[in-house]
């Protein structure tokens, strides 16, 4: 199904995110790169809607216009009713800070901070006092099952562990929603499976709208909905919403 | 506070790039230190110089160019050549027109500076922003003893200088510098008496102690002192009241006495700050007159005192500044170099909800606690320049403008030789070389001056990197990671 159509009546249910008429275009060494185009897409609050695609189809770019980190050439991305392609920068900071966690491929660590002070960087922007950031920070890393890694380094982390961290990281702040690019991307399949799992887990018990990006149909396929991007289109593949 | 963890923790990962940041910061404030060290050691020394000359608490000194004696001869003629003897011709001594065959000839006589009226000193007290005025006479006492039959050859003639003080103003003029090593200073009741104060390297040269007797322009004076200069000085051998120095000196213009005549007035302003607007105010009050600053004194000392003064003065600053440009310049390179390092990271933190604000303080402070460790140890090394050149530097030397003057071209004697218009009495050049220990030192100022230039280096590198960090798009930035 071809979502650039209007959406199916999501019914009494007010839409998470609303993004219509969406473009990014990108210009480099003087030719204009589309990608995406003319997307519209509904996300409901507590959805999981996993992303498929080749590299450089647009994938990447989606989650950067859901999570507010680039804003697009054309259309309106809406979250909880505010325009975050026209809203200032403050603002949109503001909406980062306290409703958005990202997880990366590369799983983007601050290399010199050790567990503990990796999530806590991620409660800084929000001015939590600092008695209280130590504990949702303990009980973000006791989450993730590194309660007793808290002072260990990245470097002294194996992948997973600090792919956990990084859960963590973008957990700690109780967002509304998980932005995950490639989460899995750099591990090992058991790893992968321990990852995913987990963030089943998480997405379940905590109801969390989470947008994951990848390549990996084994990831994917837990998903909800599954939408593949191709040169900036995306289509919805399969639908188990109830 | 998570500001300064994260601060700790990035320098001790890079810390081999802060390392080479703080030294070459340290480097460019250790030599400003250095050279403001060595700077104001020359400049002490040269403070020495002038102190030596005019005495501490004068700023300016007001003096005028002697006028051509009026008509009456000034030069001595030799009657014949030769050896003296039974019937040889005799040699004669002329002296403001007056002259000797014979005996000892002893005349107090005017400096190179010209007879001032006492009535300018209190009219230049009383300009605005002068705190005191004092006139002096600086003169020089020089006798010689004619040749007679019992001792036919013309012995050399000797000279001192003498310094009319004004006793009322202890403060102004040469004796302000003085130390009293025995006896008495002068006091109110002195004004009019034959007493002296005698400089203590004379009195060992000469076997002069309080209580012996010195004469002067003919007039036996009773030592009541013996007073000490700094080294670094020309001063006068000995001092006497102005009011009795007045009453023997003759002004060679007019081959009268010179009561109420000054040669020197010695003025301090109100405030540093002052002194060049009083400056102005005297020249204007009196046009003829030179009026001289400690700073255009230090200009007429050359030597190496001099050359050092225009070297640390100089070279020494440009130095200072190109060795601070550079360091500032790769501060400010490796810190913009590190930021482009750390693109993801300040991605990820702005995707977590940092403001830029937040990034940008932290790649300054950094750079600013990079800079102040770099000022620190500057300031170790400033301390070490310091100690070396105090180790290693030679004496200086300064040529100083003769205080106390030659004569005035009054005064010639001519031997029965027959050569005619040779000047007699003190020194007869322009310029004393005096040598004067140079003692750089560490002012407080100069460290204050090192800690703000390390703060201003690691701000100048911290913009840099900050302004580069603060542009990051987070989206640019996480892209750099893929």
């Amino acid at each position: 199904m071809d979502i650039n159509h209007p959406m199916p009546d999501p019914g009494p249910v007010t839409p998470l995110y609303q993004l219509s008429g969406v473009s990014k275009i990108y210009r480099k060494s003087g030719r204009e790169i589309l990608a995406v185009q003319e997307l519209d897409l509904s996300i409901s609050g507590g959805e999981w809607l996993a992303v498929q695609g080749k590299t450089g189809h647009g994938k990447t770019t989606l989650l950067q216009l859901l999570g507010g980190l680039d804003r697009p050439t054309r259309g309106r991305v809406e979250f909880a009713g505010r325009d975050l392609a026209a809203a200032p920068e403050a603002q949109v900071r503001k909406v980062r800070a306290s409703s958005f966690g990202f997880i990366f491929q590369t799983f983007n660590l601050i290399p010199t901070l050790n567990a503990h002070e990796n999530v806590e960087a991620a409660l800084i922007p929000l001015r939590t006092h600092r008695a209280q950031r130590r504990a949702q920070v303990a009980a973000a890393l006791d989450s993730v099952g590194l309660g007793d890694r808290a002072q260990h380094l990245p470097g002294e982390l194996s992948g997973g562990q600090q792919q956990r961290v990084a859960i963590a990281r973008a957990l700690v702040k109780e967002p509304k929603v998980l932005l995950a690019d490639e989460p899995t991307g750099n591990l090992d399949e058991d790893t992968r499976d321990e990852i995913i799992g987990l963030l089943d887990t998480l997405w379940r018990e905590r109801r969390l709208t989470l947008v994951l990006v990848s390549h990996d149909s084994s990831v994917v396929r837990r998903a909800q909905r599954i939408g593949v991007m191709s040169r900036g289109r995306l289509s919805i593949r399969q639908d188990t919403r109830a | 506070m998570f500001f300064f963890t994260y601060l700790r923790r990035e320098l001790r990962r890079r810390m081999r790039q802060a390392v080479f940041i703080a030294l070459g910061l340290a480097i460019g404030i250790g030599l400003v230190i250095t050279v403001i060290g060595a700077s104001s050691g020359v400049k002490a020394a040269q403070a020495k110089v002038l102190r030596a000359l005019y005495g501490i608490g004068t700023d300016l000194t007001v003096t005028t160019t002697p006028k051509a004696p009026s008509g009456k001869p000034t030069t001595g003629q030799a009657n014949s050549g030769g050896n003296f003897g039974p019937g040889s011709p005799r040699a004669e001594i002329c002296v403001n027109g007056k002259c000797y065959t014979s005996g000892t000839v002893d005349t107090l006589a005017l400096g190179e500076t010209g007879p001032l009226s006492e009535a300018a000193v209190g009219q230049i007290a009383r300009l605005d922003h002068v705190s005191a005025a004092a006139g002096g006479l600086l003169l020089t006492d020089n006798r010689i003893t004619l040749p007679s039959a019992s001792n036919p050859n013309l012995s050399p003639p000797t000279s001192f200088t003498v310094d009319g003080t004004d006793i009322h103003y202890p403060r102004l003029g040469p004796l302000s510098n003085a130390r009293l090593t025995s006896g008495r200073t002068f006091a109110a009741a002195d004004q009019n008496s034959d007493v002296a104060l005698v400089d203590s390297n004379y009195a060992a040269s000469h076997g002069v102690k309080v209580g012996s007797t010195v004469t002067i322009g003919g007039t036996r004076f009773k030592v009541i002192g013996i007073v000490s200069q700094p080294q670094a000085g020309t001063p006068p051998n000995v001092y006497i009241p102005l009011a009795r120095a007045q009453a023997l000196a003759t002004n060679p213009a007019t081959g009268k006495s010179m009561k109420g005549e000054v040669n020197t007035v010695y003025v301090a302003a109100d405030s540093a700050a002052d002194i060049g607007t009083v400056q102005h105010e005297i020249e204007h009050l009196l046009p003829h007159a030179t009026v001289t600053s400690s700073s255009d004194l230090a200009n007429e000392i050359t030597g190496s005192a001099g050359t050092a003064a225009k070297l640390a003065g100089t070279l020494g600053k440009w130095l200072a500044v190109l060795v601070l440009i550079a360091a500032f310049a790769v501060a400010s390179l490796l810190t913009m170099a590190a930021v482009a390092r750390r693109v993801p990271e300040f991605g990820t933190l702005k995707a977590l909800g940092w403001r830029s604000s937040r990034v940008v303080s932290q790649v300054l402070g950094e750079s600013v606690t990079t800079g102040i460790i770099g000022g620190l140890a500057g300031v170790g090394l400033g301390f070490a320049g310091v100690a070396i050149i105090d180790k290693i530097a030679p004496k200086l030397t300064a040529q100083v403008p003769s205080a106390s003057g030659a004569p005035s071209g009054t005064q010639t004697i001519t031997g029965a030789g027959g050569t005619a218009g040779t000047p007699i009495g003190g020194p007869t050049v322009g310029h004393t070389t005096i040598a004067v220990p140079m003692s750089a030192s560490v002012t407080i100022g100069a460290i204050v001056l090192a800690v703000l230039l390390a703060i201003a280096g690691g701000v100048l590198a911290g913009s840099f990197g900050g302004w580069r960090a603060a542009r990051l798009r987070p989206a640019a930035a996480l892209a750099r990671v893929a």
